[in-house]
């Protein structure tokens, strides 16, 4: 189950699993992203590389217009995950 | 255990179910659930994507020994996807320079002590062992 969701602060809120099938509806909303937003992984138990690829494509996107996603609250695993393949250097993750 | 998935990524709901199993039949930690989920879905969405033309369902067997986990992924086909041969990943590129994509391969690497890779009979077996050591398990 992946849910995501934009708090009225304009956060963009991550839940559940964001696995290989739901590209698609993540990009409901971050393809309707034109300025830089704060991601909360506060309630994401699990991200592959497919998340990430949605996430890479958002920020290079972003990055031509001087903007960024910024990350916060990630698990233990998933920020191993940015870890290890080196995205904890072109996000700011807090 | 073991069991065949129909070789699409509408597959991943059942496949995680069977993965979940698994872990609570084995009593596996937080840490190596995660490692385990992250590199069935993607070893078993790279064959799809790469082996598109084929109809048999993919197996995918997970056991656990007294010092090691193991997953066993066969897929048959013509075309051999030596994980092992996979491009290298390159994490020190810059967000410019990164490519959307190939990153799968190298983060199970990362979190897996072995990878190994066998082609008989057309048929790919892709062998991932991770080590259980000391509280690692």
């Amino acid at each position: 189950m992946f849910e995501i969701d934009v708090s009225a602060e304009k956060e963009i809120i991550l839940k559940g699993r964001f696995d290989a099938s739901q590209v698609e509806k993540a990009a409901v909303v971050f393809d309707e992203v034109y300025e830089s937003r704060v991601v909360n992984f506060a309630r994401l138990d699990y991200i592959s590389s497919a998340g990430l690829s949605v996430l890479l494509k958002v920020q290079k996107r972003l990055k031509d217009n001087g903007l960024e996603l910024k990350l916060k609250n990630m698990n233990n695993q998933i920020r191993e995950v940015f870890k290890y393949a080196g995205f904890d250097m072109i996000f700011e993750i807090e | 255990m073991d069991k065949k998935f129909k070789r699409d990524i509408s597959s991943l709901d059942d496949i995680f179910q069977f993965i979940a199993k698994f872990i609570t039949l084995n009593k596996i930690n937080e840490a190596n659930s995660f490692y385990l989920n992250l590199a069935v879905e993607e070893l078993f969405t790279n064959l799809v994507k790469y082996n598109a033309d084929v109809v048999d369902p993919i197996l995918i067997d997970l056991s656990k020994t007294s010092d090691s986990l193991v997953v066993e992924i066969t897929d048959k086909s013509d075309k051999p996807f030596d994980i092992n041969k996979a491009a290298q990943y390159d994490v020190k590129q810059s967000l410019e320079e990164r490519p959307i994509g190939g990153v799968g391969i190298h983060l199970i690497k990362k979190m897996f002590d072995e990878t190994k890779y066998e082609f008989h009979d057309k048929s790919s077996k892709i062998t991932l062992v991770k080590f259980l050591r000391g509280t690692n398990v």
